[in-house]
């Protein structure tokens, strides 16, 4: 009777209808808050407390217009971003923008990795097993499991990122305080003040994210009358990453920054949060991040393989097997392999491989925004789904906001 | 008919400028238009864009179309600026870059490029290239691409699906599909995607040379490289190939064949005629690069007792069958050479002096295992058209003519450049 009561409630609601549809976006956003991202948002907590919390607002709102886009164009046009790029703009941007995307995307995936490893340990672990035990899990859900299992599994790895929230509460935060930096930020106009603002946007808006989630909307067949729902995963994914975030730096900016600790990495945090907020903090940090490392080691390789295949027009998509989708599997495959092995290295720069990705990411993520822009805008592609006049004001100033951080990002990264 | 020569790949001809009659450009050539045609669909118009003026030009009023020169009969101010319609198809627009999938809908992979060729006398669309060396073609490095795998020892070859394994086309395609399934399409994988795939040029070459003329055949023949002339030679039936063989020079014949397996060579050789079979035969027998491989086995010999007006009378039946007439070589009734005379020489003569009189004698002569430097020497030092050859009892074999040394005079880079095809 009361389940009879509470399905036709869902029913008339169309909860059901929209829950069937989420996924992609939800994936893709929480893909963004990767190793790195954690890193950051830890960084940015301890340095400059609730400073910037405000920004968070402006990343949402960035954050949410893109993943609309993306998936906008995925509903209507049953196409990934790889294969869009290909049919309107030909092969030379196509292998230019493969190249960056590739490389771009093997760091991203040693830097997952990475953070498996660094979690694990915090966690009494070597990385001679949590790294190859890991990556065989990634391997194995993707190449033996069909769509929905396997977006069932990274809709479960999501829902662990609620850990931060709960060490964001038990930080015990003084809310006035938090409520009145959002409100009156006192932006300083210094230079480590900037280049926090900025890294902290550059690795929430990432090539990546757009490429997954227009593919994944396309493999997960999500057809045009269900654009609606789509709409609300890209919006339900952009708001949770940064809900996510949020907790991230409360729980620093109240713990580590009046303590003065410098950190330069996530593990970091999580061990100054031992002595200063007790274990099961510090556990709770050091779990999200493996959690966090975990999904986009997922994302990061199937990301690649998507476009790729998408690029040259080779079969694609999860519920394929070997012999089906060779190449998909196969770079999928090689991108996990590469992206654990270079980790089992002992003394490898991961500085310096962190660098290079931001770095191909920072020239990458303009190129993607404006190629987004053109091809959202034509009509033999879009129908009606084009940008309205008002998004096209909106989107091309954020896009060039983006694009000006970016190449600041870039040119201060160098200078430094 | 606009002149049309070979097959071009479309990413060839793309953005390149298009001239009108007065040789003025009109625009740069940026798309074509297909029709109907089964199964290869043939062009129709070409379409030129300069600046925002779109230019449609119907195909049969192009004058030069390849990869150096595209020209209209046309002048510029005699177009108007055109609409496309928008059922019409267009090539780099609705077929470049887009899927190609199997019967069952599965993904294969993408057009690279488009081949155009010949079909009936139309210019038609006639493969789809989905191979690497299209991908290189496109991003215009496809030579040094080629050199960079030669080095890895890999052969960079045209990837190409016929347009008759390929849906029809028209206008607002997504996707084209493959009339075979992906299992079939694998099963006949020898290279790639063996028969649906292949190198069409081979086999065409093949088939223009079936459809010359025995005579037309051995001179083409003869302008091409050794292996290659071997190739085309070993893909034409016998019957045909002793028929050319015949046609040529005895010692370019026996170039060819020396670049045969010899049961094949001997095979051909049997069906030649007699007296071309003999002098081939002998030709094979000497090394490649002496005096005796590289002579010829017709020339001019005369009695020493002929009268000068016989001897002309005598030349000008034989004339057509030899490669050189601008000497007569003298020899006796066991071909021993007694002396040589020069055309001008005869000429100059009065008819009823005998040949003895006014030949030439002793004179130079070349062994038949001379080093084929030494024998360009020769002919160079003596300012000769022809020399001849004699074996140790100064019996006449043949003549090596300037032509077949001239190579070896000449600084290496002004050789003669025979062509591939």
């Amino acid at each position: 009777m009361v389940i009879e009561r509470l399905k036709q409630f869902f029913v008339k609601r169309r909860i059901l209808a929209v829950l069937a549809v989420i996924g992609p976006g939800v994936i893709a956003g929480n893909a963004g808050n990767d190793a790195g991202g954690i890193a950051t948002y830890s960084i940015v907590g301890a340095r400059e407390g609730y400073g910037l919390l405000w920004a968070l607002l402006l990343i949402t709102f960035a954050l949410a217009v893109i993943q609309e886009m993306s998936a906008r164009m995925g509903v209507v046009t049953g196409k990934g971003f790889g294969d869009l790029v290909r049919e309107q703009f030909g092969v030379r941007v196509t292998l230019a923008i493969m190249t960056l995307f590739v490389f771009a995307n093997l760091t991203v995936t040693i830097a997952e990795f990475a953070g498996i490893a660094a979690s694990m340990e915090l966690f009494g672990i070597h990385k001679y097993v949590s790294v190859p035990v890991s990556a065989f899990v990634v391997w194995f859900v993707v190449v033996k499991g069909n769509f929905k299992q396997v977006e069932r599994f990274m809709i479960v790895i999501s829902l662990v990122y609620f850990t931060y929230v709960v060490s964001g509460f038990m930080a015990n935060p003084p809310w006035k305080e938090v409520a009145r930096q959002i409100s009156f930020p006192q932006v300083r106009m210094d230079r480590d003040y900037f280049l926090l603002f900025i890294t902290m946007v550059g690795t929430t808006v990432t090539p990546y994210m757009q490429f997954y989630l227009q593919s994944a909307v396309v493999d997960k067949g999500v057809r045009v009358e269900e654009y609606s729902y789509a709409r609300y995963d890209a919006y339900v994914g952009a708001f949770m990453t940064v809900f996510i975030a949020f907790f991230i730096v409360l729980c620093t900016g109240t713990i580590l920054h009046p303590a003065g600790v410098i950190i330069d990495s996530a593990e970091d945090a999580a061990k100054a949060l031992e002595p200063l907020a007790g274990p099961f903090s510090a556990h709770l940090f050091a779990l999200g991040l493996l959690n966090a490392s975990f999904l986009a080691a997922f994302v990061l390789p199937l990301a690649t393989a998507y476009g790729l295949s998408e690029a040259f027009g080779w079969e694609s998509g999860i519920n394929k097997t070997f012999s089906e989708a060779p190449q998909f599997l196969g770079f999928y495959t090689a991108f996990i392999v590469i992206g654990a092995g270079i980790i089992m290295i002992p003394d490898i720069p991961l500085i310096k491989i962190m660098f290079f990705s931001q770095t191909i990411n920072g020239i990458l993520l303009p190129i993607v925004l404006v190629i987004m822009l053109r091809l959202v805008n034509d009509r033999s592609l879009m129908g009606d789904y084009v940008n309205s006049r008002r998004m096209n004001i909106i989107t091309w100033a954020m896009v060039l906001v983006l694009i000006t951080l970016t190449v600041l990002l870039l040119v201060t990264s160098f200078l430094s | 008919m606009p002149f049309f020569a070979g097959d071009i790949f479309v990413s060839e001809v793309h953005r390149k400028p298009v001239l009108d009659r007065a040789g003025e450009e009109i625009g740069k050539l940026t798309d074509i238009t297909v029709g109907q045609g089964d199964p290869f669909p043939s062009v129709t118009a070409l379409v030129v864009k300069s600046g925002k003026l779109t230019y449609l030009i119907p195909w049969d009023q192009i004058n030069l179309f390849n990869k150096r020169v595209i020209s209209v009969n046309l002048l510029r101010d005699q177009l108007s600026p055109a609409v496309i319609e928008p059922a019409e198809v267009l090539i780099c627009r609705d077929i470049l870059d887009k899927q190609i999938v199997d019967i069952n809908g599965a993904k294969l992979v993408r057009v690279n490029d488009l081949k155009l060729g010949d079909v009936n006398g139309r210019v038609s669309l006639i493969a789809a290239d989905i191979g690497l060396r299209g991908i290189l073609r496109r991003l215009g490095v496809e030579a040094r691409g080629e050199r960079l795998l030669s080095v890895l020892r890999y052969r960079l070859q045209n990837v190409l699906i016929g347009w008759h394994y390929l849906q029809p086309v028209e206008p607002k395609l997504n996707k084209l599909t493959l009339t075979v399934s992906r299992q079939k399409a694998a099963q006949l994988h020898p290279a790639d995607l063996a028969e649906i795939i292949s190198e069409v040029s081979q086999k065409e070459r093949s088939a223009i040379f079936g459809s010359l003329d025995v005579e037309t055949a051995a001179e083409a023949l003869h302008e091409l490289e050794p292996s290659v002339q071997a190739d085309i030679i070993d893909d034409m039936s016998k019957e045909k190939a002793s028929d050319i063989l015949e046609q040529m020079p005895p010692d370019e014949a026996a170039d060819v064949l020396g670049d045969l397996p010899e049961a094949k060579a001997q095979e051909l050789i049997n069906l030649m005629e007699k007296d071309e079979a003999e002098d081939v035969q002998e030709l094979l027998e000497h090394e490649e690069d002496t005096a005796g491989g590289l002579m010829t086995t017709e020339y001019l010999a005369f009695p020493p007792d002929m009268t000068v007006e016989d001897a002309i009378r005598e030349l000008r039946l034989e004339a057509p069958d030899v490669e050189t007439v601008y000497y007569l070589y003298i020899t006796d009734d066991q071909e021993r050479l007694l002396g040589v005379l020069s055309l001008k020489s005869l000429i100059m003569a009065r008819p009823e002096t005998l040949l003895q009189d006014i030949m030439r004698s002793p004179m130079k002569t070349l062994s038949l295992d001379a080093e084929q430097m030494d024998v360009a020497e020769f002919i160079s030092k003596y300012n000769l058209l022809a020399a001849p050859v004699v074996d140790e009892n100064m019996v006449m074999r043949g003549i090596v003519t300037v032509d077949d040394v001239v190579d070896f005079l000449l600084p290496p880079a002004s050789r003669k450049k025979r062509r591939k095809i």
